[in-house]
């Protein structure tokens, strides 16, 4: 077996083919979280470039844009993409531009995530905010993982295997292709209907 | 005369107490880190099941849609 981020000591033939199908099972995980922990990290590397991008955009704004409507009743105006469906949007206040990081859901609605006056700490208390949910996605990874593997082989410690999986998965590295897919937006299609 | 019973209509399967982040995911749309995004922020507030596998009741994921 090769590349497999065991750590301590070489998996056993057993753990070998757990591990195998965990990776099989759960490859949607092992593709999209290092998507977004790339997403992320980009974004607390570009927060002043971002910022320029979104104070540039403010500057050029067009009379006859869109506005975004949020629940308070403000109006918003979209500066740049970021990721997914995210943008950081502004409007103009009494003194200065307020700021906000707003996801746009299927269904119209628009959540304000961080909002603020000053853009680099809205960006920079969204990313602390994406990494937390990171850590919720991580854990409740290695949960699935384990329940995975916990009904294939009932009377099997496959603890090694989950925490291995949950590794490799936290410290994948995106390809340059899927990182530009991503920054492209991941749409999911369907309406809501529970 | 013999009367044939009517057949019974078929019964709707039983409304689903909870959904994986996945499935609830796909139900409202929206990117999977989308919720728990949601998760992070209170507005969807998940159960555990036995080994802390996240599970959204179905009660959420309705109140997130009424607000919204």
């Amino acid at each position: 077996m090769s590349n497999h981020p065991f750590q301590n000591r070489q998996p056993t033939k057993l753990e070998d083919q757990a591990y195998s199908q965990a990776r099989q099972h759960f490859a949607e995980h092992l593709k999209q979280f290092p998507t977004s922990q790339d997403a992320v990290k980009q974004l607390e590397r570009d927060l002043a470039k971002t910022t320029i991008a979104v104070n540039l955009a403010a500057s050029q704004a067009k009379p006859d844009a869109i506005p975004i409507p949020t629940d308070d009743g403000a109006q918003w105006h979209k500066g740049v993409d970021l990721f997914d469906n995210l943008c950081v949007c502004y409007r103009p206040g009494i003194y200065a531009l307020e700021y906000a990081v707003v996801e746009r859901f299927p269904n119209g609605k628009n959540e304000i995530w961080n909002r603020g006056h000053n853009a680099v700490e809205v960006l920079r208390a969204f990313a602390n905010d994406q990494k937390q949910a990171l850590q919720a996605w991580s854990d409740d990874l290695k949960a699935q993982v384990t329940e995975f593997l916990a009904e294939k082989y009932p009377s099997q410690d496959m603890s090694r295997v989950a925490d291995a999986f949950v590794l490799k998965c936290t410290t994948e590295t995106v390809s340059r292709t899927q990182a530009v897919t991503h920054n492209h937006g991941q749409k999911r299609g369907g309406g809501i209907h529970i | 005369m013999n009367v044939v019973p009517k057949p019974e209509p078929p019964q709707a399967p039983p409304e689903r107490l909870a959904y994986s982040v996945q499935e609830s995911a796909d139900l409202l749309g929206v990117n999977y880190f989308s919720v728990y995004r949601l998760i992070q922020r209170g507005k969807l507030k998940p159960c555990r099941a036995l080994r802390g596998k996240l599970l959204v009741p179905r009660s959420e994921l309705v109140k997130l849609l009424k607000t919204e």
